[in-house]
């Protein structure tokens, strides 16, 4: 149970009326890889800050959203915090602390975590995403890829059963994107990536999510729905090549 | 206008010193009270901005722009307190890292730049902004008030340098506020322009900091007041006030002259008692207040030009 | 220029001197500083030892010397703007001399302190110091975002000079208030992403 997300009816306006999601549904089990398309404004990264209580500014507390069983309230999001860790677009904001070593303890220090485990905990995170040794190293000096890397150690450091990623291949060189994917692949927590890199889908993940105007459009298995040339059409998307050369035409 | 180590004499930097030490306090308290938890990161970033934003003035304005203090706008923004905070980090860092301004000479720095400065830039733009409504009355404030706060932020430097005996009052006073009124236009526009850029992209940080309706100034406001007093009195007064004649006149009436009133008022600065210099005195005075004047008439007339229409929604500035 | 400035701060150099604990640099500047600002100009005793202190520490630190007093000389326009009107002076006491050797040998202890010593080190020296937990915050995140602040302006700069056929007096203060402007908003926005993330890692 623990690393399964469940959305039902899932609704969000912003503050100048724009209704964000208007009523998303889906579930995702333990161990999945899931990717979530939608074209620009389709409501996938707003969806995303929902699933650790980041949104809405004031916790319903309704159900709409169970992590492992559980509904996301008030009173639990630390815990929530814990089990979901989320990768956000521009590693710049989420790598806050001046070098790598603190940024990657940040996590596990709120946790309660300290001295010689906590260092412990920082090590591996960091050896995780192949970074040893790239402690003292200052943040600001750091590559695209780097400074992704550093910002998924960040997240493996507390431990996460599920992880979420919004664009994590946006601004990555080929190498990097090829790096990324395999790091991705090594970590068992269940995942859900936000992308426009539908290639990297076709790779990566058995199953899409296609949101569009704050609805699921589609949910399914990546080669059926990727393969289906309208539907990616008509939701701002296209088929990527990968798949059409699987076709005699 | 930063104040670099050796100028200011121990007690001068000690006492301007102290009076940043007590703001800066004053300022860290107000700011964990009303600063909403989802804004910490704000006045570091904030302070990021100022230091970005007086690089982005050198190549244009030439030597003018080093000067930019930008903490008018900051105070419009995110309040005095938060201002204050924001300046002192930009200040530390400057000092630092960049040896500009002196490690002694901080809260001197501070002082001008923040308390006076800022503090007294604040007070005016709360005090236009509550007489003419709308965002034009607000636009109006951020000039006139980037003006003041540069040209109080230079006499009270001015009045810091002649404390030390570094450089006499006379020289000191007429050289900073002559040229800082030149400055201060380059600031209050600067200023504004921004604050009309950020109001149409993104009226709600504007509106977080709108003065409430009565035009009342908080306690916290009246509290940076005092000390901006208290920082005139101790690094101005002495100079530019003409007590040494007012007493002697009073001491001539009560028969008291002649009693050593000499030694009743220690002037710094013995040309006071000259006739020549009260009158240059009072010339200064004079041209002073006109040049507020003519300057808060054209903060009218750019907060006129600058928003229009005042009863309309924002809309994107077409020419940029 | 700032960016090598800034960058330098954290070069690959190492010596003796980068590798004092920080809080012992900090308080010897300090030191330094306080007693060269308030010593009187007759302990020439005091001014000899503090230069000499000085150099060696500068020769330890392995940084070439013409860089340092290039730092020197950048910085000191004011400097030479009031020694020369404090030398012009008979008035007042002081010699220009004293006030020359005053501000020159703070503005080196800064520059060698700065040079050898990374920022996060001083930030921690300022904490244990029990500097207040925002400012101390504050500065963190300043120095942290400063980089990003400068690049994003620097692309913004670009930007507009790809569209700017002419050279107008008139158009570019309006020009400098919208970038200004710009600059606040995305600092502003950053800061609540910011927010964000930390409270996506267990912020409080």
């Amino acid at each position: 149970m623990s690393g399964a997300i469940a959305v039902k009816g899932l609704r969000f306006r912003y503050h100048d009326g724009t209704e964000a999601l208007r009523g998303v549904d889906f579930e995702i089990a333990p161990g999945e890889c899931v990717g979530l398309l939608g074209p620009n404004g389709s409501g996938k990264s707003t969806l995303l800050l929902h699933l650790n209580g980041i949104l809405p500014e004031k916790i319903a507390g309704d159900g709409a959203i169970r992590i492992a069983g559980q509904a996301i309230t008030t009173a639990n999001l630390e815990s929530i915090r814990r089990q979901v860790g989320l990768l956000f677009q521009d590693p710049d904001d989420q790598l806050f602390c001046p070098t790598v070593e603190e940024d990657v303890a940040f996590g596990p220090q709120q946790l309660g975590l300290s001295g010689n485990e906590l260092l412990a905990r920082v090590e591996r995170s960091l050896g995780m995403v192949g970074l040893s040794g790239y402690g003292h190293r200052a943040t600001h000096h750091l590559s695209q890829g780097e400074k992704r890397r550093v910002c998924l150690a960040g997240v493996l450091a507390c431990e996460p059963t599920v992880l979420v990623l919004d664009e994590p291949t946006s601004g990555l060189d080929p190498r990097g994107r090829r790096e990324f994917k395999t790091l991705l692949q090594g970590i068992p927590a269940t995942k859900l990536i936000a992308t426009h890199d539908l290639e990297w889908v076709v790779e990566l993940c058995s199953r899409v999510i296609v949101l569009d105007g704050g609805l699921v459009v589609a949910d399914g298995s990546t080669t059926e729905i990727l393969n289906d040339e309208a539907l990616m059409v008509a939701h701002g998307l296209e088929r990527p090549h990968s798949l059409r050369h699987q076709h005699p035409h | 206008m930063h104040i670099p180590d050796g100028f200011l004499d121990g007690k001068t930097a000690a006492t301007a010193a102290a009076l940043s030490a007590v703001g800066v306090v004053l300022a860290l308290r107000q700011v964990r009270r009303e600063l909403p938890p989802r804004r910490m990161p704000l006045l570091g970033l904030s302070a990021a901005f100022l230091f970005a934003a007086q690089m982005v003035n050198f190549p244009v304005a030439g030597g003018t722009s080093g000067h930019l203090v930008g903490g008018v706008l900051v105070a419009a923004l995110l309040g005095p307190s938060a201002a204050i905070i924001v300046l002192a980090a930009v200040l530390i860092v400057q000092c630092f890292l960049f040896a500009d301004g002196g490690v002694s000479a901080l809260g001197a720095n501070l002082f001008n730049m923040g308390m006076l400065g800022a503090g007294s830039g604040y007070l005016v733009y709360r005090l236009v902004s509550s007489r003419l409504r709308g965002l034009r009355g607000q636009v109006t404030g951020v000039a006139f008030g980037g003006w003041i706060a540069t040209v109080l932020a230079s006499i009270g430097c001015a009045g810091e340098l002649a404390w030390s005996h570094t450089i006499t009052w006379a020289v000191a006073f007429p050289m900073m506020a002559g040229v800082h009124m030149v400055i201060g236009i380059g600031e209050g526009l600067i200023s504004a322009l921004a604050f009309v850029a950020i109001a149409r992209t993104r009226p709600e940080i504007v509106a977080e900091r709108t003065p409430a309706s009565g035009g009342s100034l908080p306690g916290g406001v009246l509290r940076y007041g005092l000390l901006v007093a208290l920082g005139l009195a101790v690094f101005v007064a002495p100079f530019a006030c003409p007590w040494p004649d007012g007493l002697e006149s009073v001491a001539a009436k009560l028969g008291f002259e002649g009693r050593g009133a000499s030694a009743i008022v220690h002037a710094p600065v013995p040309d006071y008692r000259l006739p020549g210099i009260h009158s240059a005195a009072g010339a200064t005075a004079l041209a002073g207040a006109l040049g507020t004047v003519v300057v808060f008439g054209l903060a009218l007339l750019l907060g006129r030009i600058l928003v229009r229409k005042p009863v309309r929604e924002s809309t994107k500035d077409p020419s940029c | 220029m700032l960016r090598d400035w800034l960058g330098h701060h954290h070069g690959r150099h190492d010596s003796p001197v980068h590798r004092l604990p920080a809080a012992a640099k900090l308080w010897t500047a300090l030191t330094i500083i306080a007693g060269t600002v308030l010593v009187p100009w007759e302990w020439h005793a005091w001014f000899i030892a503090v230069v000499a202190l000085l150099s060696l520490a500068a020769l330890l630190s392995r940084i070439a010397i013409w860089f340092l007093l290039w730092r020197l000389l950048l910085l000191s326009p004011f400097v030479f703007g009031v020694v020369l009107v404090n030398a012009l002076q008979a008035s007042v006491h002081g010699s220009w001399l004293a006030l020359a050797a005053r501000s020159g040998i703070c503005l080196f202890t800064v520059v060698l302190l700065a040079n050898t010593t990374t920022f996060g080190k001083i930030l921690s020296a300022l904490r244990s110091a029990r500097v207040p937990a925002l400012l101390v915050t504050t500065l963190a995140l300043m120095h942290r975002y400063l980089f990003v602040l400068l690049d994003e302006s620097e692309r913004m700069r670009r930007a507009r000079a790809s569209r700017t056929f002419q050279r107008q007096r008139r158009v570019r203060w309006h020009l400098l208030g919208t970038v200004v402007g710009q600059l606040f908003v995305r600092a502003s926005e950053r800061a609540e992403r910011i927010y964000a993330a930390m409270c996506a890692r267990g912020w409080k």
